[in-house]
């Protein structure tokens, strides 16, 4: 490993937490080279973690270390991080939660997934920040991660099988307390959109899980060796013992009691359920996926990620007595975005995408887009129509199974619709090639906005600017000045809870957001942070992450809107037109750019922001 | 009344905040603009809508003319034309102000005033004016001309009758009878509107709001979001938003009601 742009490469020493280390970090990151399983280890100074703090924040900062710029993501030089946070391990619910970061395969830019189990104690008790995977094995292998030790070992029972068979599998070849994220078919065959999977959980978005599968590693394994403490446990404990007690209320009420697929018949009954790729923000099917009656008939228990008292998860009985993890966002892409609204279908293709280790929201989209351009004539797909749901199930299996028709959907929606032409570019459902969430932008404006200036691409975990579309205090049919301001707010919140890390699933039990995080942070650091300087650390993340893209490429016309959403209208219940312009749009992304002290070409313009950018 | 009219209580709320909140809604089904309240001078006035400008009369006891000279002259870089009201009008219905603001674009020679003739009287404390009349109705305050008639007299006026009016459908649905412009001016009239029933609204919870037999929409009387929440049980409290008719969300409790409104109740922490 060499040492790059200022990065401190050095053997792996041994697990202990170095002298002088904040509480709560090991400072340093594990980098294998999967070529020849050699390691060296990244002194993360305290500076470093103070500036990124972890999770996606730390990941954007080891991305612009580490990666060469313009590496092809599935390239043996190209990293993929596995990067913990300070949280992580401390009794604060909701904190077993890493970011999986990496240049997206689908997006060409950077990508930052995030998931929740037991993989991120194990991880980052192997006495690192941060695991980084380089290179390529010579043949399908496991990695084995015990402290600074580091083994390849054959996946050939493994290769094939689905990320819960593989993880299964290792555990039974290794042990119980080895934790394993795994990836599926989809990501040994390097689809653009497959996903890392543990415990049931998914690092889903951008492609992860081709990347891994580029460099022939179908799992990884971490046991824990080591521990880490905060700087304040009494500190810390109370304050996780005030917290337990605040995620049992009503703010999180939803997510306990029916989960996020609650959204469902909410977003349709105001307009914001895209339907058949966009074509409208309603669903006549949309009662037959409702989960106020799916629980009821379906529901057969509900789970907790590791460390979390929310227990957001709601499982369902499938046809034929299986069962599924169901979220709103699966449900969407496969029913609606799709035009199918039996339950069974939906789920059914739910459950195929899980197996084979698909993204949802990206395999829905890429449907959808394909079954519009069937029933357009632009591709030869005669079965592929909205509302089949045995036509979507056959699309996975062909993305996966490479043939002519999956080959082209498998690189997403965006490289489909460069290879058909025709127009159909105009409809391809996606932001920067990544394919959109259950969030109609048309008639939520704010949300609209975020969408076309994230770094990573049309989603909703990064921005969420559909809070301030939906919180009454803006027009959602009028965006301007004021969304612009929204999207700035919930676009930094998410970095700090992606970087802490804390699930978003919480944020509404926080009155002073950012002062009680950094009261948090500074419990476990021993820090003095404050809210301000987490607001500041907000905006670098984010800066840090257009920084990376503009490295990889990012011109301002990525962060925009497909034209069917610029173009076509949709028309309320109360008579009102939801519309987006160029215009609109141009405006928004404007007032986007001088609120985060860009020039109008959307690069660091202000002294602030070339100062956080780095 | 022994009460001032603005504060009059109305259904949990006032008739200044039902009026005030009927004309947003209004504005915001016609693209938007700002509602102005024009107040003597240091006038006490209830609670209003976040987003209500105050601007008060020079002197006091002038008349309707120069609220009107106000609060046109308030408006009148943001906007051409404005309906112009008085707090009294219980029964105001948006599709009234939609009906009397689309008729500046009707055809004919463009009007300065929009006059509703509705229930065989003139109403112009419920008319459309354009704005940039403002400097020549305070010409008309200072000659102490003070009537509404003095305007009239000197600019275009379009006024439009029972059946004119009622040639938009959708005001004709929602008031036959033009409730919109009956006031209240003595108690007994005030008595007869509070006894009134609320408008019928059809409510539906949806996520975890639709626990507890709330799933399924409902017919229920409210005057308001607060009160339609009230009506099923429903806790209006900061973790619950309202829909109306599929279209902004909304946490005042005091946002008024038209009858054959759709209140979609929700988490308010919508999104996943």
């Amino acid at each position: 490993m060499t040492a790059e742009r200022g990065v401190t490469a050095a053997p792996a020493p041994g697990t202990a937490v170095p002298a002088g280390v904040a509480g709560g970090y090991f400072g340093r990151a594990l980098v294998v080279d999967v070529t020849d399983a050699t390691t060296t280890t990244v002194t993360l100074s305290e500076r470093v973690l103070r500036d990124y703090v972890g999770g996606a924040g730390l990941g954007v900062w080891l991305m612009r270390h580490l990666a060469p710029p313009g590496v092809d993501p599935l390239g043996p030089q190209a990293p993929l991080a596995f990067v913990f946070s300070p949280l992580v391990g401390t009794p604060l619910t909701t904190s077993a939660k890493f970011a999986v970061v990496a240049k997206s395969p689908l997006t060409g830019f950077l990508t930052d997934a995030l998931a929740s189990s037991h993989f991120a104690i194990a991880g980052k008790l192997t006495g690192h920040d941060a695991i980084v995977v380089t290179g390529r094995a010579s043949q399908p292998s496991v990695l084995l991660i015990e402290g600074g030790d580091v083994r390849l070992v054959s996946a050939a029972g493994e290769w094939g099988r689905s990320a819960a068979e593989a993880e299964a599998s290792v555990r039974e070849r290794f042990g119980r307390p080895w934790r394993v994220a795994a990836i599926g078919v989809a990501g040994e065959r390097q689809v653009r959109f497959a996903t890392v999977s543990h415990d049931g959980r998914h690092a889903g978005r951008g492609g992860l899980g081709a990347v891994l599968g580029a460099k022939n590693i179908k799992a990884i394994a971490v046991r824990p060796t080591t521990k880490v403490a905060p700087a304040d446990p009494a500190g810390v404990l109370a304050a996780a013992r005030d917290l337990r007690a605040r995620s049992f209320g009503a703010a999180t009420a939803k997510y306990r009691e029916l989960g996020t697929l609650a959204n469902l018949l909410a977003f349709n009954a105001i307009s914001t359920l895209p339907t058949r790729n966009f074509q409208t923000a309603t669903f006549e099917g949309a009662e037959q996926l409702a989960a106020e009656d799916l629980a009821q008939a379906r529901g057969v228990t509900k789970n907790s990620c590791a460390s979390c008292t929310i227990g957001c998860e709601h499982i369902y009985r499938r046809k034929g007595g299986k069962q599924l993890r169901v979220e709103y966002e699966n449900v969407f892409a496969l029913g609606p975005m799709c035009g199918v609204s039996d339950p069974d279908e939906v789920l059914e293709a739910s459950a195929r995408c899980d197996e084979l280790g698909l993204d949802t929201i990206s395999a829905g989209g890429t449907i959808a887009w394909a079954m519009e351009c069937a029933e357009r004539g632009l591709i030869d797909a005669p079965w592929l129509r909205f509302g089949d749901g045995s036509a979507v199930l056959r699309a996975l299996d062909e993305i996966v199974e490479g043939t002519q028709l999956g080959a082209l959907l498998a690189r997403g929606s965006k490289h489909a619709a460069e290879q058909v032409g025709q127009g159909s570019g105009d409809f391809a459902p996606h932001v920067k090639g990544m394919e959109m969430p259950g969030y109609e932008p048309r008639t939520l404006h704010a949300m609209a906005l975020g969408l076309a200036v994230n770094a990573r691409g049309a989603d909703h975990n990064r921005s969420g600017a559909y809070e301030a579309d939906l919180a009454g205090d803006l027009d959602r049919l009028d965006g301007g000045a004021a969304h612009a301001r929204a999207a700035v707010e919930t676009e930094d919140r998410a970095a700090v809870m992606d970087s802490l890390i804390l699930c978003k699933f919480l944020r509404g039990v926080f009155d002073e957001p950012f002062a009680e995080w950094a009261q948090l942070l500074s419990l476990v650091t021993g820090w003095d942070v404050d809210a301000a300087e987490l607001r500041e650390t907000a905006v670098r993340i984010v800066l840090a992450k257009r920084a990376y893209n503009a490295q990889e490429g990012w011109v301002p016309s990525d962060d925009w809107l497909p034209a069917r959403l610029l173009d076509d209208t949709l028309t309320l219940g109360s008579g009102r037109v939801g519309a987006l312009s160029r215009e609109r749009l141009r405006v928004m992304i404007d007032a986007y750019y001088e609120a985060r002290g860009l020039d109008a070409e959307g690069r660091p313009a202000t002294e602030t922001a070339r100062r956080l950018t780095g | 009344m022994g009460t001032p009219k603005a504060s009059l209580p109305w259904h949990g709320s006032t008739l200044l905040r039902q009026v005030a909140g009927v004309a947003a809604r209004a504005l915001e089904a016609t693209g938007g603009g700002p509602v102005v309240v024009v107040r003597a001078p240091g006038q006490e006035l209830p609670e209003l809508p976040d987003t209500a400008e105050v601007h008060d009369d020079p002197v006091e006891g002038r008349g309707p003319l120069q609220g009107i000279a106000v609060g046109l002259a308030a408006v009148a870089d943001r906007a051409e034309v404005a309906f112009v009201c008085s707090t009294d009008l219980p029964f105001l219905q948006v599709a009234f102000i939609g009906r009397v603001l689309a008729a500046f674009d009707d055809a004919g020679v463009p009007p300065d005033v929009v006059l509703p003739m509705a229930r065989g009287h003139r109403q112009p404390l419920a008319a459309g004016y354009r704005t940039s009349l403002a400097p020549r109705v305070a010409k008309l305050v200072e000659a102490d001309r003070l009537k509404p008639a003095f305007l009239f007299e000197e600019c275009e006026v379009r006024r439009l009758d029972d059946a004119a009016l009622h040639a938009d459908a959708r005001l004709a649905a929602a008031d036959p009878l033009l409730d919109s412009v009956v006031n209240v001016n003595e108690p007994d009239d005030y008595a007869a509107a509070l006894a009134r029933p609320a408008p019928e609204v059809t409510v539906q919870c949806f996520g975890v709001l639709a626990s507890q037999g709330r799933r399924g929409s409902r017919t229920v009387r409210a005057a308001t979001i607060g009160t339609a929440a009230e009506a099923i049980g429903l806790p209006f409290d900061r973790h619950v938003l309202a829909a109306l008719n599929g279209d902004q969300t909304s946490r005042d409790p005091h946002l008024p009601l038209m009858t054959g409104d759709q209140v979609s109740f929700l988490s308010a922490d919508a999104g996943g």
